[in-house]
């Protein structure tokens, strides 16, 4: 009497991720800060594949244009830099690209100094050397189009206003938007790795492995994290996107490694684990296949909230300068300029990056939390 | 007894739902009535769910506002006044006062962070109007009243620092400082051991005489009662079952569900080959002609053993003190051995190592000293490798049914992942199949293959546990207080399914419990142990009827005999 | 206790020896050669050897590691780069500006915390909570940068309130005229975070069984808030503050560097700007070995809040 094999064709009940999932679509602040944090992750994508504010560089208004809906207008001026660069106010091109080898070149060729500007140059020789200017063909196309910039007519108001350049600041905003939530989610994503895995290894071994992995957590919170951060940025002395996702990275892991660990310490004990030891389950199979899918959702919103944290922390670091290189630009290194504007009056530069931090880190939070609710393991 | 002035408190028609989310409630109680006359013991018994606990907080007014519903219709007169319209201040006024309460964990009940004396002294100067010295004095005369030895010094020290039983007592000398009236006790022995269990049940009956309360006894184990109850309410899913005099209800009881509740309790005086469970009651009134029938267990003395333990032995260290260390010794020079077919029974209260040695003996813990011959080969002696291909052959149930399945797998992967390490089975759809002939032996349907361990009941979970370790078709199961966390009428399906099982595939079982009644119940053999120490080992039949050493006889002089008929009050 | 006490400094020495093998690595591995950033840009290779000789960087690693361990021993940092200043009397003259802003921004912080997060877990579930706590989540995600640069700007540059920057000699003075506003923004970007903190922990309280006795008893809901939940929930709040201690000295590097007041935070930052290596290297060793001692305070203040503990 044997049962028939007919229930294998029947459906699979959901699991717990799917109750989770469906928990969290029935939750309506959760589904709007979802669709926020979506924009944001679509700004970022679209503009990262350079298909919007991909000149955001372009000085296309006139310096401190305010914002459209103010309803005010900046004084038209072709040479916006005449008072935010003084020195410059005696060269008689002003805002145009130079050549920085002009100089030299002319030397060269024993002239004097070239007439500004005048590039691409015919070949020569010296001693027998062929000189050619080595950016001739480069520079001459950037000195074209600076030279349309310069004569082009400038915007003297922008959505959200323009900065000291005439830089237009809904650009920069979206620009910024991209440097943030990148290095946000590239550095939360590796300290989330090493956090998980070494909190794993350490809490589920426990022995030697906790000790020496607990040893190297006293060391990473014994140091003050920002103190860490600025240590090693002092240190590396060198710019760039990847250089702060990893000193984010590399220092940001000890929150969840603590978590993780007290995690699977609980869980090691646990019966089913026991059931699978007794079942003759490795310990590889146990680690990972049993405990890892019972607290992965820890790992899930530490990811999160260490986004949050790690765009909040890269804010700060590009303010201070140490954050990303001068070519880029973040939230930080908006308000860092923002700064200065403020005391001339010139307030949408900050309100705008401010503006678009406090929506997504707002979002992003309270998508975290209602991923926590909707993951709460208290369901039996 | 239809008179209301002697009744001290009267539940008329309550009504309570819970809020789970924005669309769902859960309806606790459908309209409960009963009364609590004046000076006597009145039990309310049910299992899991039957919302006996709900009742007793409603009384208090202790249910949470933000998410239970009071049904407008519903009352709870107390001397005439009703308890469900008083306001804030007057509840706070009768709570403590004349309506008091001990509740079933008293570590947690009680504040960590305040001393015992502090907390009792809080409920006299709150109530009475004392000032601390004499508050204090009462304390200590309450303490001395509720048996903890040292009064004087005990007043001082944190809950953490008294044992479970002495926990209970603190609890009881606050619910009594102030002559209250009705004493609500909500599973107040549960968390406790069986001696511990004993002394308070004879704590509380006596206190009742002697300061005239009435009592509401909240438990889910009809032995219990049968100990106390003046009155037995019996309820089940938030319904009254039957109410009456306990010796009607013992007795003569009318509902269905009372009876089966009676009778699926393992009895002491004699063995039937299969206990009675809910569904021979009720649904179909046929009772089967086993449940009459006796069985008769034992070992005979030259049965070849399938597994024996030598002189095991487990030490757990901890450190202390600049380099120190202290050795716990959880098991101390445990033989024993256990032939096929048969099941050794371990009996012991918390802390006596009986759980360390079934998970000891099959290696879950590294044992410190001691050797584990299963037909001849010393498991303990050989490496992981080595060990791996027997690992099938001994297998266990563990207590807790929602912590021992893994809540991320569904049944079927529970049931086949133990068949692809060891290799049972050709190919996925084979093992599939075993799986279904698992799952129909132990009594599930084919369709709980593709479901979570979350979509089931303790019992059906418990049973999952099974299929999981029979699919390794092993010689020996270790149940490690399998059916303690089980209802009653759960509790004898379980037993049953053991039993049928061990017939059928001639397994041998080492049954771990605190529970005499049920280990007497199941095993051939039954091993006390106190303190990592055996004690005694006699057949089962033998250490009930006569114990030899003094702890046996202390343990099974605390088994709550339930009602006895012809007994005083 | 004293057993206990010996064996957690005992524990300390391998956790200090790894701080001070993780800024070796980091400033003699990870990093550039120092001597090249001395040295400016036109140096020529005898100028570089010479300052290689005086740093010692010329050394075999081993003996390098050995110098600045001594250093950490004797408390020797040598002197900073940009100032020639000793690092030990930089040290010693910053701390006391960061006190003095940052123990009355501690203190009411943490009372202000403590008293709105127990009334809004009192409220739990209303809709005084809900939007409290939706206020606390906008307010935690605009940048503290903002809270710094709007509140100056506001404050003190245009409605004069409060001077702009700036620190005197005078500890009145100081506390009172130069400190007021950086407490005051300290405040106001600390409620937050820690409101949100604290409820969560007098909600695990209020949960607890206990509660459910007392409430038995007949206490009525103000005493049992103000007495069994709050004693239990400052279990964890102090030993949450204890554990941020430390950090916060460098923390609130922002608030000094806006308000130029001459304290530890403000040093980093100038240090880190100018790659002066003894003066971060001391700054690090010397937090880290605080941070140690203060988790150690902060075990022996749990042993005397929680009567549970054990200290083993």
């Amino acid at each position: 009497m044997n049962p028939s094999p007919a229930s294998t064709n029947a459906p699979r009940s959901p699991g717990l991720w799917q109750l989770a999932w469906r928990r969290l679509l029935e939750d309506r602040i959760a589904v709007v800060s979802m669709v926020v944090v979506g924009l944001f992750v679509a700004l970022t994508v679209a503009s990262s594949l350079n298909w919007i504010a991909r000149n955001w560089n372009e000085e296309i208004a006139v310096g401190y244009a305010p914002p459209a809906f103010t309803g005010k207008q900046a004084v038209a001026d072709n040479s916006p830099d005449t008072t935010a660069k003084p020195a410059l106010t005696t060269d008689p091109y002003p805002g145009r690209v130079r050549d920085p080898l002009a100089t030299e070149l002319a030397e060269l060729r024993g002239q004097s100094a070239a007439p500004h500007g005048q590039a691409a140059e015919p070949p020569m020789e010296i001693n027998g050397i062929r000189i050619v200017d080595p950016i001739a063909k480069e520079f001459a196309e950037a000195l074209a189009a600076a030279d349309a910039m310069a004569t082009a007519p400038r915007a003297t108001s922008l959505i959200f206003g323009a900065d000291k350049w005439g830089h237009d600041v809904l650009k920069k905003l979206i620009k910024g938007s991209e440097t943030s939530i990148l290095v946000g989610l590239c550095a939360a994503l590796v300290a989330t790795l090493i956090g998980t895995l070494l909190g794993a290894v350490s809490g589920y071994f426990g022995g030697w492995i906790d000790d020496f992995c607990n040893w190297f957590y006293s060391i990473f919170t014994a140091i003050p994290y920002l103190l860490l951060i600025l240590t090693i940025a002092a240190v590396l002395n060198q710019k760039g996107v990847t250089t702060i996702i990893l000193i984010l990275g590399l220092t940001g892991w000890t929150g969840i490694f603590r978590l993780v660990r007290a995690e699977y310490i609980k869980h090691r004990s646990r019966e089913y684990v026991q059931a699978a030891d007794a079942i003759g389950a490795s310990h590889a199979r146990r680690m990972f296949v049993h405990i890892f899918p019972n607290v992965s959702h820890i790992s899930l919103v530490q990811l999160s909230v260490h986004t949050v944290g790690f765009i909040k922390s890269e804010v700060i670091l590009s303010f201070l300068g140490f954050g990303v290189p001068v070519d880029k630009v973040s939230w930080g290194s908006m308000l860092g300029e923002a700064q200065n504007e403020l005391i001339l009056g010139y307030w949408w530069q900050l309100a705008a990056a401010t503006a678009a931090m406090a929506l997504l880190v707002t979002a992003f939070s309270m998508f975290t939390d209602a991923l926590r609710d909707a993951l709460d393991p208290k369901i039996k | 007894m239809s008179e209301t002035q002697d009744c001290l408190l009267s539940v008329r028609d309550l009504k309570v739902s819970f809020r789970i989310d924005k669309h769902t409630t859960f309806e606790a109680l459908k309209g409960v009535s009963f009364d609590i006359p004046r000076e006597t013991t009145v039990a309310l018994v049910g299992e899991s769910g039957s919302g006996k606990s709900v009742s007793s907080l409603a009384m208090l007014g202790l249910l949470p506002k933000e998410s239970a519903l009071i049904d407008p219709v519903s009352r709870i007169l107390y001397n005439g006044r009703d308890l469900l319209r008083c306001s804030a201040a007057e509840m706070r006024d009768l709570r403590g006062k004349d309506i008091s309460m001990i509740f079933q964990d008293p570590m947690s009940s009680l504040n960590p962070v305040f001393t015992v004396g502090a907390q009792v002294e809080e409920t006299l100067r709150l109530h009475l109007d004392l000032n601390r010295k004499a508050a204090r004095q009462r304390t200590i005369e309450l303490f001395d009243e509720v048996g903890i030895p040292e009064p004087h010094k005990r007043v001082d020290v944190y809950p953490h620092q008294l044992s479970g039983g002495q926990q209970q007592r603190v609890m009881i000398a606050m619910a009594i400082a102030c002559e209250p009236k009705l004493l609500i006790a909500d599973e107040p022995t549960t968390a406790l051991d069986v001696t511990i269990q004993q002394q308070i049940i004879e704590l509380v009956a006596q206190l009742r005489r002697r300061h005239g309360m009435a009592v509401l006894w909240i438990s889910h184990d009809l032995a219990v009662v049968g100990e106390i109850a003046d009155q037995v309410v019996v309820m089940r899913h938030g319904e009254i079952r039957e109410a009456g005099p306990a010796q009607q209800i013992f007795e003569a009881p009318h509902d269905a569900y009372t009876r089966a509740l009676i009778q699926c309790r393992p009895p002491l005086d004699h063995r039937p080959k299969r206990l009675a469970v809910i569904d021979d009651f009720i649904g179909n009134e046929l009772v089967m002609a086993s449940t009459v029938e006796q069985a008769t267990r034992g070992i005979a003395p030259d049965e070849p053993p399938i597994l024996e333990v030598k002189g095991l032995c487990k030490d757990f260290e901890f450190r202390e003190g600049l380099f120190g260390k202290r050795v716990l010794h959880a098991v101390k020079d445990v033989s024993f051995s256990l032939p096929q077919g048969k099941t050794l029974g371990l009996v012991g209260e918390s802390g006596s190592g009986k759980s360390t040695v079934g998970l000891t003996l099959m290696r879950l813990h590294k044992a410190s000293k001691g050797e584990v011959f299963y037909r001849g080969k010393n498991l303990l002696a050989m490496s992981a490798r080595e060990q791996m291909p027997y690992k099938r052959n001994i297998q266990i149930i563990f207590q807790n049914p929602y912590a021992s399945l893994n809540p991320r797998f569904v049944v079927g992967d529970i049931l086949k992942e133990p068949m692809c390490l060891h290799g049972i089975g050709q190919d996925d759809r084979e093992r599939e199949q075993l799986a279904l002939e698992m799952l129909y032996r132990v009594g599930l349907p084919p369709l709980s293959l593709r479901k979570y361990p979350h979509e089931f009941s303790g019992g059906q979970r418990q049973r999952i546990a099974i299929a999981r370790a029979l699919s390794m078709r092993p010689d020996v199961l270790i149940c490690d207080e399998s059916v303690s966390a089980l209802d009653v009428s759960v509790q004898a399906q379980v037993l049953n399914l053991l039993q049928d099982l061990q017939a059928e595939f001639a397994l041998s079982y080492i049954f771990i419990s605190h529970d005499l009644a049920v280990v007497k119940y199941i095993s051939d053999q039954i091993m006390v142990m106190n303190a990592g120490e055996v004690v005694e080992v006699a057949d089962s039949d033998a250490i009930y009827d006569n114990p030899q050493h003094p702890y046996t006889r202390k343990l099974i002089g605390a088994i709550p005999r339930g009602w006895q008929p012809g007994a005083p009050e | 206790m004293s057993a206990f006490i010996l064996r957690r400094l005992w524990q300390m020495i391998p956790t200090l020896l790894g701080v001070i093998l993780l800024v070796f690595f980091l400033f003699n591995f990870v990093g550039g050669d120092p001597a090249y950033l001395l040295a400016g840009k036109i140096a020529n290779p005898e100028q570089i050897a010479n300052i290689r000789r005086q740093l010692g960087i010329d050394q075999p690693y081993y003996v390098q590691l050995w110098l600045f361990i001594r250093q950490v021993l004797t408390g020797d940092f040598g002197v900073s780069w940009s100032t020639n200043e000793p690092v030990a009397t930089i040290f010693a003259s910053r701390i006391g500006p960061s006190l003095i802003v940052l123990v009355p921004m501690m203190l009411i912080e943490t009372v202000l915390s403590i008293v709105i997060a127990l009334a809004v877990a009192y409220v739990r579930g209303s809709l005084t909570d809900r939007s409290i706590m939706i206020a606390c989540t906008v307010a935690m995600s605009v940048s503290l940068l903002v809270y710094i640069i709007v509140g100056q700007y506001v404050l003190a540059y245009q409605l004069s309130w409060f001077p702009v920057q700036g620190w005197g000699d005078g500890f009145f003075e100081n506390l009172f005229k130069y400190s007021a506003l950086p407490i005051l923004l300290g405040v106001i970007v600390g409620l937050a975070p820690n409101i949100r903190l604290y409820r969560t922990f007098v909600l695990d309280e209020i949960h607890q069984d206990y509660v459910r006795t007392a409430r038995a008893k007949g206490l009525s809901d103000n005493a049992v808030m103000l007495k069994h939940v709050l004693r239990n929930a400052l279990i964890p709040i102090i030993t949450n503050l204890m554990i941020y201690l430390p950090g916060l000295l460098v923390g609130h590097f922002l608030i000094e560097r806006f308000f130029s007041i001459p304290g530890i935070g403000r040093e980093v930052i100038l240090a880190v700007e100018r790659s002066d290596f003894p003066v971060i290297k001391a700054i690090t060793v010397y937090v880290a070995l605080a941070t140690m001692v203060v988790n150690l305070l902060a075990d022996l203040l749990y042993k005397a809040v929680d009567p549970r503990v054990q200290l083993k």
